[in-house]
């Protein structure tokens, strides 16, 4: 009973111990990722919208920061910082929508600090960080509006979303926008495979803070996951051994 | 100054952090105890935040009103809309028939109406998908949506039919060996992802309450 107490404390220090030490060797030893085609395409994507005028939008979803869908939405703040700095000159700098209020205030905190850090903090407009809707197809039917009228040409989608993604990806598709979605619902994963130019499939979307360069810690948790995968996996065939070879004996 | 209310406000978030994930993990009464106030409070400032959110929705759209940018008229539209429902739900309650009409008739028909318009879209998107990713994973998943489609709705020929039982043991074969198996494997990275951004945040390298 008490081994079963310690085995998640455990494994949280493992994760933690693995992140710190990638983050230390990674001066030293860089990471290599496989190439992720539409976090690649991004940066180019970022960069023809600001040359021509256009807008990113950033939907970070329909879930609530105090549930327990909030992670994929974070792993969106976290790019947001990113593609804040690379639009904060630009004449229109990147527009974040939420379903949920609290998150629309983590999307201004964001902002404002990317602008600060961009030594831009006069850019920063408190209606950049908005919250749409509280439900999660009227949010899908305001995303419309959003895209049209601030003339979106960069489309992402990071957050937690339901069935309504279909939708929300669909829109910025008949924008033509570049569209780049991924969540954490498996249902909706293969929804976004249909209707997104890019889908983030599996853990892809809490990667994309690794491949923009966010910081040494994102490149460093990407590396600690898969070698936990590997971990696992490895765990699992042995235990499926182990029980086959029991049940024969 | 700033940069120390920064590294204030870093400790404060990993400190209240560390707290309710202890609770999880460890049963001593007075952890579980202050984790589930922290949690209370969370939760109370996430609704207060709603109302800084209705707030930033009519700062965005009385904007559009008064520059009379492209579709103000929605805009204003919206801000009534917003005003009155909010104005019945503050004096009349959540309850009151007024409200329940509006939702009943407005939201409800809207948001079913969204939900039926998703089977087109992903019809639509589906024959996209062939036309503009031509790989071997997008005819694989396409045929593989259009063979379970086939093995979960009712044939004319009838339930007892011998291809109809054949179809159907093949689409089950496909659902749960094969798509139970990869859903799984999508799991664990999900789990190790979304385990990865809080502790991120835990660290405060991730601070998405800003500096």
């Amino acid at each position: 009973m008490i081994a079963q107490e310690l085995l998640g404390p455990a494994v949280l220090v493992l994760y933690v111990g693995l992140m710190v030490g990638f983050a230390l060797l990674g001066r030293r030893w860089p990471a290599v990722f496989r190439p992720l085609h539409g976090l690649e395409a991004l940066g180019a994507a970022i960069e023809r919208a600001v040359e021509a005028g256009g807008r990113v939008h950033l939907s970070l979803g329909t879930g609530s920061v105090t549930g327990a869908d909030s992670a994929p939405a974070f792993a969106g703040l976290a790019m947001l910082s990113r593609v804040a700095a690379a639009t904060a000159m630009s004449d229109k700098p990147v527009v974040v929508t939420a379903g949920d209020a609290a998150m629309a205030v983590l999307a201004q905190d964001t902002l404002r600090t990317a602008y600060d850090r961009a030594r831009a903090p006069d850019r920063f407009q408190p209606t950049s960080g908005r919250m749409l809707a509280p439900t999660p197809f009227s949010y899908a039917a305001a995303l419309p509006t959003v895209l049209a009228n601030e003339d979106v040409s960069v489309h992402m989608l990071v957050g937690s979303f339901g069935s309504e993604v279909a939708l929300a990806a669909d829109f910025g598709e008949r924008q033509r926008a570049f569209v780049l979605a991924g969540t954490d619902d498996i249902q909706s994963q293969a929804l976004l495979y249909v209707t997104a130019e890019h889908p983030l499939i599996g853990e892809e979307v809490f990667a994309g803070g690794a491949y923009l360069n966010v910081g040494p810690l994102h490149r460093a948790s990407l590396r600690a996951e898969d070698l936990l995968r590997t971990m696992i996996v490895a765990l699992i065939l042995i235990g499926t051994v182990l029980r086959t070879l029991g049940d024969l004996l | 100054m700033r940069l120390r209310f920064s590294l204030l406000w870093a400790a404060v978030a990993s400190a209240v952090g560390l707290l309710v994930l202890a609770g999880f993990f460890v049963q001593v009464p007075v952890l579980i105890a202050l984790g589930r106030v922290l949690v209370g409070f969370a939760v109370l400032l996430a609704g207060a935040a709603l109302l800084l959110g209705l707030y930033n929705l009519l700062s965005v759209h009385m904007r559009k009103i008064s520059l009379q940018e492209r579709g103000w008229a929605y805009s204003a539209l919206l801000v009534l809309s917003l005003l009155g429902t909010f104005a019945i739900g503050v004096f009349f309650g959540p309850d009151n028939p007024v409200a329940l009409v509006l939702f009943n008739s407005i939201q409800l028909p809207v948001e079913a109406s969204l939900m039926a318009l998703l089977a087109v879209t992903l019809t639509l998107a589906g024959f996209r998908l062939i036309s503009r990713r031509r790989d071997l994973l997008s005819f694989i998943f396409v045929a593989v949506a259009v063979f379970v489609l086939l093995g979960t709705g009712p044939w004319p020929s009838g339930e007892t039919s011998e291809a109809f039982i054949l179809v159907g043991n093949l689409r089950n074969w496909l659902a749960q060996v094969w798509a139970a198996g990869g859903a799984r494997g999508i799991l664990l990275g999900v789990a190790l992802g979304a385990t990865a951004t809080g502790l991120r945040v835990l660290l405060a390298s991730d601070r998405p309450y800003g500096e």
